[in-house]
């Protein structure tokens, strides 16, 4: 069977992060979101994969490649303007071919277990099958009305609790699907939804299914919630120091893993799950503590301290940093004594709307430039390319390609 | 430049061998053929592509041995008779390299009867091996091609077939890359391992002056005094699949984007921030041995000669050596004067590039101690230096070098800090200063890569263009060669790359409205001077394109287009330079639909001198 992974979409609502790369990418346990989709599915054997991409593309072929190195066969095909899940399925229908049967849709910014692609395997029937999971709160997603097995509405962002089911974006189709794409219309929204294609089957009296799934499928609505997720995946963590260097003098406790070329310094106390990964320096006397994932070629250097935080790719952090609760993105560099206060139950505006995180300290986009003595207070984010000059204390948002002096 | 295949085993042999000649297709060529034991020897070849060569191979033709080429043609046109394999009544040959006594030959093969159908020097090795062959009461094919190749003067890697002896393929190599490939009842004979990859990473390369024959369960190998010669296998770690387009439109695109990852590939494991030291265990040079280095010569051609100009003011200014820059196919017909106290450091991305392994050929024989940068295992050129630097960049299939280049600048980089460190010319604070400028391209250059609309819009701009100016000072030098290098490569435009001070020496006056200059102008020590040389050619009319860093405020004020760059270390910047303009190179080649990856007349590596 072959799979059809949408990556086609940016994920605005977890910018900073995402103007630089599309939200398949943005990493949990040091892996973009989209490798632990495309792994679920190569442990079900379903390695011939349909990637269909548009926004910052080049990101995600640089990564994936052919596919031969994830076990994968992947094919690439661009929807180029982001017009609709059902318009991006139907991209992908000369891959397909006319001799499958039935073929698999998954979104590439949900982690998804390969328990749960098994369980829409095994559960599917009729024309076409709905993966869905139990949700206390529902909000900001699709629900699913069911009648035991057989699916009697999909309804979008309900208003009142109708369904704890929610629809995970993952379905098992037929080739009869691609007409009854072409026939969907668009939606007042001013996009081509699968959702109402299969409202269309329901209403036509077709045989739409749905499959619960009680294992792994998480969402990072917004970029604080890539914390929650990366804390989840990296429960599962073993540890690895083959391929890096420890120094004498280091503590390691719980599980640590390390990438080629990368060396731990003496005196440094790190508590896992920590994932660390090829080509980093870290220490001499850093500290770092669950749940913490480091990217490639990144250095930490003396008495910093982080904690429950992602780290992406180039970064450098400084000599007595204290990081913590937060997401660093790519070629982000930090001077010296750079501090990120956490707060908890923050109300963290974006796009004029106030949305609530938990616990957070900030999300930095990719390739900001940070001095030293700079102290970011709980919730404010630092947005791509931007600089701040030392010794600032930063309070609120900074939009992109700032100075803040 | 050529290459030859060959296949024996349980398979079907055709499309192995197509398969094979299409992996080689990036060495660029102008005629493909085959030959395979179908119950007697059939040759199929044509002038034109290899899809054009399947097309005239009926479907009927079954074999298990075969033999195939890609022709770029040296001697003899384009034409279908000079395409190999080349033949001899029973014999089909097909050869890489070039036959310096052919003529010579060809006289005697003519006066003994023999007629030519080409006007290749291959066609002489086929009749003489048949001549061989029927000498002394008839010679087996092995004997024959010994006695065959013992009367060639010049280079060459071979592959022969025999219609008496089809459970066999005979190969002998000089000069000219050769590698075996060992399947389970299949082998495998290619110029280059990416022929078979797919089939097998299990490898030996032949090298010079041995002769042998693959069969489908056993390879020999003898030198030619017929020892049997025993060789250990290879293992190649690269993948194939990586050399495929992944979504990209062009390789060279998909290289282009590489280079975050390919230069971090480069000095992975190398670089000591702590310790402002950069390890290279693999130069083998002692610290007493480096502080007495009084010269040292860098040799290559092509893009690496550029990449070897800026390898010139590194090791003077961080390393205080002395060092010329030498054209591969010029030093070796000057008179160089060495006293073999030099160090002599070749650049050639393919490692087989003739004219560079001849220079450093007769750089050794004079007793100089020689480094080898090449980004290919195995290749000749890391078998004939005292030490080879690895640029770890993985296979290049565009046949402009992009990725390979910014690998050799990273590997000049690291060379030139840790000589200077064991000489005492800089400080482990310096050094500490440019490892982390180092440590930080990858995220910079993913930065240059994210502005590539900007860099196409500028393209298109000026894509109707029929001449460019590329000009830098100092380090910005050779990014101005480079630039002007990439661009007449893939987009056809006339384009020239100059020290900028030199403009007023001549080149000035073919300065009008219609050129578009490119002005390398980062910061650095020469940044007053360039925006003086921008203002002439202002004062004529021209365009200015500037490349210029992120920090710089001034520079929109002088020219009429900016593409930006991160701010790097003044040393740093020709690498992220020179990634923007081989953007401007692509867009440019893109907007004028020009065949990216395999320009016209151009080979990737070019093993014929």
């Amino acid at each position: 069977m072959k799979a059809v992974i949408l990556a086609a979409g940016e994920g605005k609502r977890c910018r900073p992060l995402t103007l630089t790369r599309a939200k398949v990418m943005l990493p949990v346990a040091n892996k973009p979101i989209l490798e632990h989709v495309i792994n679920s599915l190569v442990r079900n054997d379903i390695k011939d994969i349909i990637l269909v991409v548009g926004y910052k593309k080049e990101r995600i072929m640089d990564h994936f490649e052919d596919g031969v190195a994830f076990g994968a066969n992947i094919e690439y095909i661009e929807q180029k303007a982001q017009i609709g899940t059902a318009h991006a399925i139907l991209q992908a229908r000369k891959f397909i071919g006319e001799e499958e049967e039935s073929f698999i849709v998954v979104n590439g910014d949900n982690i998804i277990g390969p328990d749960a692609i098994s369980d829409l395997i095994n559960g599917a029937e009729g024309d076409a099958t709905v993966l869905t999971c139990k949700k206390d709160d529902v909000t900001n997603y699709g629900v699913i009305v069911a009648k035991g097995k057989s699916v009697k509405e999909v309804i979008e962002k309900p208003k009142t609790l109708v369904s704890h089911l929610i629809n995970t974006g993952t379905y098992l189709f037929r080739q009869g699907i691609f007409e009854l794409i072409e026939q969907t219309a668009i939606s007042t929204s001013g996009e081509y939804a699968i959702t109402d294609t299969l409202q269309l089957m329901i209403d036509n009296d077709m045989d739409v299914t749905m499959t619960i799934t009680n294992t792994e499928w998480l969402d990072a609505v917004y970029s604080w919630n890539l914390l929650e997720a990366n804390t989840i995946v990296l429960g599962d963590l073993e540890t690895d120091l083959e391929k890096g260097k420890v120094e004498e003098g280091v503590d390691l406790k719980g599980n640590v893993s390390i990438g080629s070329n990368t060396i731990i310094r003496a005196g440094s106390y790190i508590v896992g799950p920590v994932v660390i990964g090829d080509n980093c320096d870290i220490g001499p006397n850093v500290v770092i503590l669950p749940s913490t994932c480091i990217g490639n070629n990144v250095s930490v250097a003396s008495f910093s301290y982080i904690k429950n935080s992602i780290i992406m790719n180039d970064v450098r952090i400084s000599t007595h940093s204290n990081i913590s609760n937060s997401v660093i993105g790519s070629n982000v560099s930090t001077g010296p004594n750079f501090i990120t206060e956490e707060g908890k139950d923050l109300l963290i505006q974006i796009e004029k709307e106030l949305h609530s995180a938990k616990k957070l300290g900030t999300i930095i986009g990719d390739d900001a430039d940070i001095g030293g003595n700079v102290l970011v207070r709980a919730g404010n984010m630092i947005f791509t390319n931007s600089r701040i000059s030392s010794g600032k204390t930063i309070a609120e948002d900074v939009p992109a390609d700032s100075i803040v002096i | 430049m050529c290459g030859i295949v060959a296949y024996i085993g349980d398979g079907q042999a055709i499309p192995v061998l197509i398969d094979s000649l299409k992996m080689l297709e990036y060495r660029g060529y102008d005629s493909a053929g085959v030959t395979i034991f179908n119950d007697t020897l059939e040759t199929y070849k044509v002038a034109g592509r290899i899809k054009e060569l399947e097309k005239v191979i009926p479907e009927s033709v079954k074999g298990n041995v075969g033999i195939g080429h890609t022709r770029w043609a040296t001697h003899g046109k384009p034409e279908t008779r000079n395409a190999h394999p080349h033949l001899s009544s029973n014999i089909s040959v097909v050869h890489n390299g070039i036959i310096e006594n052919y003529l010579e030959l060809k006289e005697r093969l003519i006066g003994l009867g023999y007629e030519f159908q080409s006007d290749t020097d291959t066609e002489v090795i086929a009749h003489l091996l048949h001549f061989n062959m029927n000498q002394e009461g008839g010679r087996s094919l092995l004997e024959g091609l010994k006695e065959t190749v013992k009367e060639l003067n010049g280079s060459y890697a071979i592959g022969a077939m025999c219609n008496e002896n089809a459970d066999m393929i005979a190969f002998a190599r000089k000069d000219s890359p050769l590698v075996i490939g060992i399947g389970k009842g299949n082998n495998y004979a290619a110029s280059d391992v990416t022929a078979f990859l797919k089939h097998t990473k299990e490898v030996i390369f032949i090298n010079d002056n041995e002769i042998g024959l693959l069969r489908p369960d056993s390879i020999e190998i003898y030198d030619m005094e017929g020892n049997s010669v025993s060789r250990d296998t290879e293992t190649i770690e690269w993948d194939l699949e990586a050399a495929e387009k992944a979504g990209y439109e062009h390789f060279m695109l998909k290289e282009i984007h590489e280079q975050p990852t390919s230069i971090q590939n480069t000095f992975a494991g190398k670089l000591s921030e702590l310790e402002g030291n950069v390890t290279l265990e693999e130069l083998y040079l002692s610290k007493e041995e480096i502080k007495r280095l009084k010269r040292a010569t860098i040799i290559a051609c092509g893009t690496s000669w550029n990449a070897g100009i800026l390898g010139k003011y590194l090791f003077e200014k961080l390393a205080g050596i002395h060092t010329d820059i030498e054209t591969a196919s010029e030093f070796r017909y000057s008179n160089p004067v060495l006293c073999g106290e030099e160090l002599t450091i070749a650049i050639t991305q393919s490692g087989e590039t003739a004219d560079t392994l001849a220079a450093v050929r007769s750089s050794t024989s004079y007793g100089c101690r020689s480094i080898a940068i090449t980004n290919v295992v195995g290749s000749t050129i890391t078998r004939e230096s005292d030490s080879v630097l690895y640029t770890r960049a993985g296979p290049e299939i565009g046949v402009a070098a992009t990725k390979t280049f910014t690998a050799q600048l990273i590997v000049l980089y690291m060379l030139a800090i840790n000589l200077g460190r064991a000489r005492g010319v800089i400080s482990a604070d310096e050094a500490k200063d440019l490892i982390v400028a180092i440590k930080r391209l990858p995220g910079q250059i993913q930065k240059v890569l994210s502005r590539k609309d900007t860099i196409n819009e500028c393209a298109v701009q000026f894509a109707d263009k029929r001449d460019y100016f590329f000009i830098g000072r100092y380090l910005n030098f050779p990014v101005a060669l480079e630039g002007a290098l990439k661009l007449k490569e893939i987009s056809y435009i006339h384009a020239e790359g100059y020290a900028a001070g030199e403009l007023k020496h001549g080149p000035l006056a073919l300065i009008t409205d219609e050129t578009p200059v490119v002005a390398i102008a980062t910061k650095g020590h020469t940044y007053e001077k360039i925006l003086s040389n921008i203002k002439e050619v202002k004062a004529r009319n021209a365009t200015v394109i500037a490349v210029a860093d992120d920090d710089d405020t001034e520079i929109e004020k002088y020219v009429d287009v900016v593409i930006r760059v991160p701010s790097t270390h003044e040393l740093l910047a020709p690498v992220l330079s020179s990634v923007a303009l081989q953007l401007l190179s692509y867009y440019t080649a893109l907007a004028k639909d020009c065949s990216i990856d395999k320009p016209r007349n151009l080979a990737k590596s070019v093993t014929v001198e």
